[in-house]
């Protein structure tokens, strides 16, 4: 069967039968999140930007924050007949992307806190993290595939890896 | 804090012109150090959804060369010089040859490459930057540089970042100059000022159009 692929901007959130390959393309300080059920043979993808949807003016787009957008991957999972207790997570992504040396800026390290609150909200669900590739100062470009329930990770200069 | 959708053409107008000041003193600063032409636009302001940013500047997983630097003060932004890969290792070079003319060794190490990159980066945000707080009369003090060779999305997840928490829009001052009389095509580069979102008020009384 020929797999659909789906490519996923920032703060989209999708799910998708098998056969599907889920995209998403330069992945700095966001997190590419999947959750996957081989037993349903559905799979999930969201790319969150930030950790913390507390203080956001509105919430045009779920997908955008950790605390959003597991629960609404989840549900959406669960839709297309997936159970949480068949559920299983894989991420990749929370870069930082430039280092200054005596600089404080909140935002420098926003990648460790979308690892750190996505982590944490994976575990609030029950959901079991089986496979990360995270932090480090470089982007990734991620691609999910329903053939293997593997995620390839793309890095400039690295090459590719699978988790 | 201001709302993005608030501004007006008259502000817009106000801090297009403020980048011009801050460009052009960029573009002196560069020509200097190069001892070439530079060639500059007119800014652009733009109000910018954070969710596309990079198709303002290409395709996200185009392999770029990014200088970044924080200013902190009496305006608190975030400033981006970003080129090709192949634009910035001509730029290096340029800057390289101007040191040790047709001496210059044929593999340079990347760390040196950085260094040098990182050295044109920060003194183009530097200049733009005296320029603009000169026009403010605000005082300021710059980060050290950093670099960063990647994706173009993953660099420019910075400013979502930065405006991601407020909204949906970032607001950048965008410019592009070109290296003159380099080889066949003129090397370019842009500068993208980010203003940290709390400082966009005090930025507009500054001005004098709020």
């Amino acid at each position: 069967m020929v797999e659909n692929a789906y490519v996923l901007g920032m703060a989209d959130l999708m799910v998708a039968k098998a056969p599907a390959k889920l995209v998403t393309l330069g992945l700095g300080s966001c997190i590419g999140l999947v959750i996957f059920d081989h037993v349903a043979k559905v799979a999930g993808m969201a790319h969150i930007m930030l950790p913390d949807s507390r203080g956001a003016a509105n919430l045009e787009k779920v997908g955008k924050f950790a605390d959003t957008a597991v629960p609404a991957l989840v549900e959406e999972m669960v839709k297309l007949g997936s159970v949480r207790p068949h559920m299983k997570a894989k991420i990749a992504g929370g870069a930082q992307m430039f280092a200054l040396p005596g600089a404080s800026a909140e935002f420098l390290t926003v990648g460790a806190k979308n690892v750190k609150e996505t982590t944490a909200q994976l575990a609030r669900q029950g959901i079991l993290l089986v496979a990360s590739d995270t932090g480090g100062n470089k982007g990734r470009t991620v691609e999910f595939s329903t053939s293997n329930w593997m995620l390839k990770i793309k890095t400039l200069g690295k090459g590719v890896t699978e988790i | 804090m201001l709302d993005l959708g608030s501004f007006n053409s008259l502000q817009l107008d106000a801090i297009r012109e403020m980048g011009n000041i801050g460009t052009g003193n960029a573009a002196t600063a560069l020509s200097k150090l190069l001892s070439c032409m530079i060639d500059m636009d007119v800014p652009k302001v733009k109000l910018v959804s954070i969710y596309d940013l990079a198709q303002h500047y290409g395709e996200p997983d185009e392999q770029v060369a990014a200088v970044f630097v924080r200013s902190t003060g009496g305006f608190a932004c975030s400033l981006i010089f970003i080129q090709n890969e192949e634009d910035a290792r001509l730029m290096v070079e340029l800057l390289l040859k101007q040191q040790f003319g047709d001496a210059l060794p044929q593999d340079l190490s990347q760390e040196l490459r950085d260094s040098a990159l990182s050295e044109v980066g920060n003194i183009i945000l530097s200049s733009f930057l005296n320029a603009i707080n000169i026009l403010l009369g605000t005082q300021h003090q710059i980060s050290v540089p950093g670099v960063a060779h990647d994706m173009l999305s993953s660099i420019l997840d910075v400013v979502a970042s930065i405006f991601g928490q407020m909204g949906e829009m970032a607001l950048m001052v965008n410019t592009e100059l070109r290296v003159e009389g380099a080889g066949d095509s003129a090397i370019s580069g842009n500068i993208i000022m980010v203003p940290d979102p709390d400082a966009l008020e005090i930025l507009l009384r500054k001005l004098k159009v709020l």
